[in-house]
């Protein structure tokens, strides 16, 4: 208590309390995490480049990249990463209108528009509805760009007129090199990065809500229902999953199942996440339920309780937020994981069918061109470096994830 | 945990560890064979009569002998290096062909012997051939003995009212003595035999038919009908039986009383007079087929003169086998290298799973001073680049499979060796689907591929373009004039089946099991049509297992195939089409084809005969059920310390001639 | 004592009724996957493939098959005759498989578990240094380059330009390194990984700063007081690490011949051999969950205050 001697020191002393009182916020877990985040270097080094990464994929298309598919047997089988320029569509075996992507292009679209001008002119609409649907059917099927891309979507159709307006028919050379059948390296890097974070991504997406779930649940409950819900998954642990795997590639490749996924609008590769992330769970709810049965004891719990909240409510609303954590961590650490089992598949056959191409089918040609009587390098040395890129900054995300989200570096 | 049971742990560990060192060095107890080859995958088994891949054939034409053996006959081509062969003497010393090459009698050597010294008898043939037609063996190339009269009904298990027909009782003995009827329980060997009753079949009644449910899978309904054929009871009239030592014959005429049999004892048409038995089936080996006037002479009578039964017997499934070796371990356990009894230039020593089959040399071989090499390793290395990184360490003497991209380079080597092969790599047709029905649109595809861009692309070994059927290299066979690969007669061809440009045309896809080399092709296919003909086809690969069923049950698209030669003959390839064959597997049938493949087979003169097989050759490539992609070439490589080795028609290198020049092998 | 052995005597009859669940499972699979195991390139005559089928017992009804079989198991070991090797008994193929795949195993765990400990020791002792920060990075370029391009490059380097090792095989100590060491890369990478953070956190614990400040030396400190406090997540991690490597091993034996159960897993599989597929699949079974228990015992004794429940 001050006296009244010191009455002229009282405003400073306050001042100075306020203005530190006003620097000590409150702080959420999250805004704590992301400030240590911040301050280490690797971790965030990392989120950039899976940031660009991620970036680079989803605008593939966009890209002026060579065709990943288009293979040219007679000249370029197996040629090291070269700075020789290149055009796109100027293979022979094409076909392609003055050897160019554009040019054949533009007189593609020159018949289209006479066709939908010759349908204009029909009188009777019921066949001008027919003649344009076979016309669209015309155009799918032979669209130059189903020589140069495989099956491509809606959006990704988009981005590639768009590449095509903006980088006429320039394509970046072989900084790559080219594969055994002749086919542009970088390019299949690219496309096949896509596709291997997409699996990566999607199939440790439905392993975390399957896994969350189970987790939370069984370490909620507790008990009988927790000892019967871990048994089932120690079983299932035990499982080889080889043969899960071949099961469920075959029986849902089963024309008859084909035919239903597809009216979904589901085909083979989304088959492939539901099978990996169905595989990847067992241990996401290992920790969420060795989470939740720790998180259980809590105050917050109780009061849920004490106020009436339904069980369920309980689990997904207060428990799981808390258990993002450790979760957010083995996300990253699980696709990784996934990433490499994919190319273990890939090597076994079991994987991604051509001409789709992952990073796994990628590795599975490069080991292949490595032997002691000649060495195709270039053939291993990129796809496996981008794989092992990408699994380091995954793997130093992780780590910074998980030292960030440490409760007992809590302002530190 | 108190501390006793700590320090137990780390012994514990420390036990484990000394173990796996130990069994990680075991193996090496035995000394390296002295020449060792690349065989792919394990053998599946030994026994002649099971067997129908490479890598069994390699070790099956080793280890046992025929009455003729395929051996080099006359000069090898001076480009190629391909050496012809032919059937020539081997456990039969001489031959002779009745003219109306309907009867070929063959004259044994008299110092032929198993390798345990048990000699080599005409009955051994007999019983050999019997045994590898019998329907319980289950032997996949029972179609080859299929022109001796009486076999096809024999190995299908058909009789008919009328037929003389052998019964065997439910009375086979086990190894211990004792007998079926004894026991109570099946013996599922089927040699020894148990009593064999012989006689004409009057009668066979049946009890009423079970009805077929479509709803139900084809196994179970196959089931059903297997039961009720199980209780249909056979009256036969038994016949008197002589003995003459080692020979039985039988006396048709003579009827000695008439019995009721029946498979199953509790059906409901058997009385208690029923005796129970294994089968019926006609009495192949008692009717006149195979003769065997002494033990050195083998009379065989076929129904069609064909020009190709020599190579036959020097084929394996035609080899014979110990009947005292299978009748005492029974099958498959009389393949034990332990256990097994053969008659060739060499014997299995060892066999250890996933790593090898070791051939010793046979001391009792009747040219077995003509062997040089001792030891023979055949390992079971499937990893092609593997394959390869033993033979340049010297742990391998012979690639059979070098690894398919670095084809180039390897081609260049002196120790490469690469000769046209009787053997077609081609995509089989589904022709009972659309729009694969038309033949139109499989001859437009088939033009436009673009086959010399496959075999100098991607396979690179030599390989040839193929546009017709049979390969070239028959002697005496010209094949008619193939398919022309014309693009802008395939655009038309598109469009005349009502697809111009591609448009509309239902999706294809492409089936193929699980390999870097069919993947490849089936790629490169895909560009080919989609650049050409604007035909998006699907690709789909799928391991061998499913990828098998899919093909035999006709549910598939465009399926990936290949086929070896079983005899230098084009017969073999052109039956393979034939309507209901089980190798045809597209649904084609065409009746002027089988009607010229059957005249062909019973045609005596060789030229008419060759211009019936190229007739129906030219329909064959007309309707095109199958599309031909390239003749494959065989391909090994071998180190040069290695003499007696030579590229051949069929790949076969008979490891007799082989010789090292330095007795050691090299590590 | 007592606690122990009923500890494992439950864990028996867990691994019972697991061995019996994953049986059915399988059994239900193997069965519903399209295909026989009697498809081949020559097509098998419907009479032929029925005397197949009725010699391995695949005539009988579905329920018959499965009694008659579990109940072979049980009593007299008997997993049956493989359908695709026709000369072998399952038993006869696991026996002559296991100890090569089992000693391969062992031998890339026992060589992960040392380089992994000793290297995440070192790590988390100098922590900072150069020393940590290379081990770290080459850690974590063993866990991102999958282990059949690890192999290859490995046969590249130490096989044909620093011939030390020969290229494949089986018999001899030096085959079996080359292997080993390509197996256990990924598992040593993540083990250090794992001893290093339980290191670092051990390390900031009060009773170790007590014991430096008591003036003990270094490395007993650090052996007899860190060390096991920080080993825990590495022992809990050795159960997957095991599936991992029997898994590894897969890719590896085919790339260096080696003759051991695991490519048998993968054709047994997709050939449809379903007595050799089942054989493989309980032996895992078992093998998984024996390390599982193991893991679980070594918990209890590295770590006094856990008890076996």
């Amino acid at each position: 208590m001050m006296t009244e001697a010191n009455s002229h020191d009282e405003p400073e002393t306050l001042d100075r309390i306020l203005k530190e009182s006003r620097n000590i916020r409150g702080v959420s877990l999250w805004q704590d995490a992301w400030r240590r985040l911040r301050r280490n270097r690797a971790a965030m080094g990392s989120l950039i480049f899976l940031i660009g990464l991620a970036l680079a994929s989803i605008f593939t298309p966009l890209l002026p990249l060579q065709s990943p598919i288009d293979k040219d047997l007679n000249d370029r089988t197996f040629l090291p990463p070269s700075f020789e320029p290149v055009s796109m569509g100027s293979r022979e075996g094409l076909k392609f209108q003055d050897n160019s992507l554009t040019a054949e292009l533009n007189a593609f679209e020159t018949s289209v528009a006479k066709a939908r001008a010759e349908i204009a002119q029909l009188s009777s609409p019921a066949e001008r509805i027919e003649q344009t649907v076979q016309l669209e059917q015309r155009i799918a099927v032979e669209h130059p760009f189903n020589q140069l891309w495989n099956q491509l979507g809606p959006v990704s159709f988009a981005m590639v007129r768009a590449r095509v307006a903006i980088f006429g028919d320039f394509a970046m050379p072989s900084l790559f090199g080219t594969d055994k059948l002749g086919r542009d390296l970088l390019a299949r890097v690219f496309w096949g990065s896509r596709v291997s974070l997409v699996v990566g991504v999607v199939a440790t997406f439905v392993s975390l809500i399957i896994g969350v779930s189970y987790g939370a649940i069984a370490g909620y409950f507790g008990g009988v229902t927790d000892a019967i819900m871990m048994r089932i998954v120690d079983m299932l642990y035990s499982i080889p999953f080889i043969f899960v795997v071949i099961f469920l590639v075959t029986f849902l490749g089963e024309d008859s199942v084909k035919e239903v996924l597809d009216n979904y609008g589901i085909d083979q590769i989304t088959i492939f996440y539901i099978i990996i992330g169905a595989i990847y769970w067992l241990t996401m709810s290992r920790v969420v339920r060795g989470q939740v049965l720790s998180l259980r004891q809590e105050q917050f719990v109780e009061s849920a309780r004490t106020v009436g909240a339904s069980p369920m409510r309980i689990v997904f609303r207060h428990l799981v937020p808390n258990t993002l954590g450790v979760v957010i961590v083995y996300l990253t650490l699980t696709i990784p994981s996934v990433m490499l089992f994919e190319a273990f598949l890939s090597f076994l056959g079991l994987g991604v069918a051509p001409p789709d191409v992952s990073l796994g089918l990628l590795l599975n040609d490069g080991v292949e061109a490595l032997s002691i009587v000649k060495l195709f390098w270039w053939v291993v040395v990129f796809p496996g470096a981008a794989l092992a890129l990408t699994l380091f900054a995954l793997n130093f995300l992780g780590d910074g994830l998980r030292d960030a989200l440490d409760p007992r570096m809590k302002n530190r | 945990m108190p501390l006793e049971l700590r320090r137990a742990f780390v012994i514990l560990t420390l036990v484990m560890i000394a173990v796996a060192v130990v069994w990680a060095t075991r193996f090496d107890a035995m000394p390296p064979a002295e020449f060792s080859l690349q065989n792919g995958t394990d053998p599946k088994t030994l026994d002649p009569h099971r067997a129908t891949g490479s890598p069994e054939s390699r070790i099956l034409f080793n280890a046992f002998s025929g009455l003729l053996q395929m051996l080099p006959d006359g000069e090898p081509d001076p480009e190629t290096g391909l050496q012809p062969m032919s059937a020539q003497p081997a456990v039969a010393k001489s031959y002779e062909v009745a003219d109306d090459k309907l009867t070929y009698t063959f004259h044994l050597r008299d110092d032929a012997m198993w390798s345990d010294g048990t000699p080599i008898t005409s009955r051994d043939f007999v019983w050999s051939w019997t045994r590898m037609l019998h329907p319980g063996t289950a032997c996949e190339y029972n179609f080859q003995l299929f022109s001796l009269p009486n076999a096809q009904a024999f190995s299908t298990g058909v009789v008919e009212v009328g037929d003389r027909v052998e019964v065997e009782l439910w009375d086979r003995p086990f190894p211990d003595g004792r007998r079926e009827d004894e026991v109570g329980e099946a013996n599922i060997q089927n040699f020894p035999r148990g009593t064999m009753l012989y006689g004409t079949l009057k009668e066979i009644r049946k009890p009423p038919e079970p009805d077929i449910d479509p709803e139900i899978d084809d196994n179970a309904n196959a089931d059903l009908m297997g039961q009720w054929q199980e209780s249909w009871v056979y009256v036969v009239d038994i016949a008197e039986v002589e003995e003459d030592g080692p020979d039985t014959s039988v006396l048709w005429e003579e009827v000695v009383s008439t019995q009721t049999f029946c498979a199953n004892p509790s059906s409901p048409i058997a009385d208690e007079k029923t005796a129970r038995i294994h089968n019926v089936l006609v009495a192949f080996d008692q009717l006149g087929a195979l003769e065997t006037p002494d033990d050195q002479t083998l009379i065989v009578h076929l129904k069609d003169p064909l020009p190709y039964f020599p190579s036959l017997t020097a084929y394996y499934p035609l080899f014979p086998v110990p009947k005292h070796c299978i009748e005492e371990y029974g099958m498959p356990m009389w393949t034990k290298p332990e256990n097994i009894v053969s008659n060739g230039p060499y014997v299995v020593g060892l066999r250890r799973l996933r790593d090898r089959v070791r051939l010793v040399k046979n001391p009792r071989w009747f040219d077995a001073d003509s062997v040089a090499i001792e030891t023979i390793d055949a390992l079971s290395t499937e990893g092609q680049n593997t394959a390869l990184n033993m033979y340049e360490t010297g742990q391998l003497d012979w690639v059979t499979d070098p690894p398919g991209a670095l084809m180039e380079t390897l081609r260049e080597r002196d120790d490469f060796y690469a000769a046209p092969m009787l053997s077609l790599y081609f995509y089989r047709i589904n022709t009972t689907r659309k729009p694969l029905d038309d033949p139109r649109i499989r001859r437009a595809i088939a033009m436009a591929i673009n086959r010399t861009q496959i075999v100098e692309q991607v396979t690179k070994a030599g390989q040839v373009p193929a546009y017709s059927l049979v390969p070239p290299g028959i002697a005496g066979y010209q094949s008619p004039p193939g398919l022309e690969p014309d693009l802008d007669r395939a655009k038309a061809l598109l469009a005349e089946a009502g697809y111009p440009g591609g448009r509309g045309i239902p999706k294809i896809t492409i089936l193929y099991n699980t390999s870097e080399g069919h993947r490849a092709i089936a790629e490169v296919i895909q560009q080919q049509l989609q650049n050409t003909l604007n035909i998006k086809l699907e690709l789909q690969n799928m391991e061998w297992g499913s990828f098998l069923d899919k093909t035999n049950q006709i549910d598939y698209d465009i399926a990936r195939a290949g086929w070896i030669a079983d005899y230098a003959d084009p017969n073999t390839f052109l039956d393979l089409w034939v309507t209901g064959g089980p190798q045809n597997s597209t649904g084609w049938s065409n009746p002027v084809f089988d009607g010229l493949i059957q005249q062909a087979a019973a045609e005596t003169d060789a030229r008419t005969r060759m211009e019936l097989l190229a007739k129906a050759e030219s329909i064959w490539i007309e309707e095109m059920p199958v599309i031909p992609v390239y003749f494959y070439v065989g391909i090994n490589m071998v180190k040069p310390r290695v003499e007696g080795f030579f590229p051949s028609p069929q790949d076969i290198h008979p490891f007799q001639l082989l010789k090292t020049r330095d007795p050691e092998s090299v590590r | 004592m007592k606690e122990l052995s009923g500890y494992l005597l439950r864990r028996f009859g867990w691994m019972l009724f697991t061995v019996w669940a994953v049986y059915t499972v399988s059994f239900v699979l193997m069965r519903l996957v399209p295909g026989n195991p009697f498809s081949s390139e020559r097509t098998v005559p419907p009479a032929i493939e029925r005397q197949l089928r009725a010699r391995y017992n695949l005539d009988a009804p579905p329920i018959e098959q499965y009694t008659d079989y579990l109940v072979g198991i049980l009593t007299r070991f008997d997993l049956g005759v493989s359908i695709r090797l026709e000369d072998y008994t399952v038993n006869e193929v696991l026996a002559e498989g296991f100890p090569v795949s089992a000693s391969l195993a062992i031998l890339a765990l026992v060589f992960a578990i040392t380089l992994g400990v000793t290297a995440g020791v070192i790590s988390a002792v100098y922590r900072g240094t150069f020393a940590d920060l290379s081990m770290m990075a080459t850690a974590v370029l063993g866990i991102a380059i999958p282990n059949f391009v690890l192999a290859s490059l490995a046969i590249l380097l130490f096989v044909f330009m620093v011939p030390i090792f020969p290229a494949a095989g089986w018999g001899t100590l030096k085959q079996v390194m080359l292997p080993a060491l390509c197996l256990g890369s990924p598992v040593a990478a993540y083990i250090a990984r794992l001893t290093r953070a339980g290191m670092l956190e051990v390390l900031s614990k009060e009773h170790v700063r007590t014991a430096f400040a008591k003036g003990l030396p270094k490395r007993s400190v650090i052996l007899r007081h860190v060390l096991p406090g920080a080993l825990l997540p590495v022992v809990s991690y050795l159960g997957p690490a095991t599936a991992s490597v029997l898994t590894g091993s897969l890719v590896l034996e085919k790339i260096f011949a080696l003759p051991g159960i695991g490519s048998h897993f993968i054709y047994a599989a997709t050939q449809r051999d379903y007595t050799l597929a089942m054989g493989m699949v309980l032996t895992y079974t078992v093998l998984l969950f024996v390390m599982n228990t193991l893991v679980d015992v070594s918990y209890a004794i590295i770590d006094p205050r856990v008890k076996l429940e």
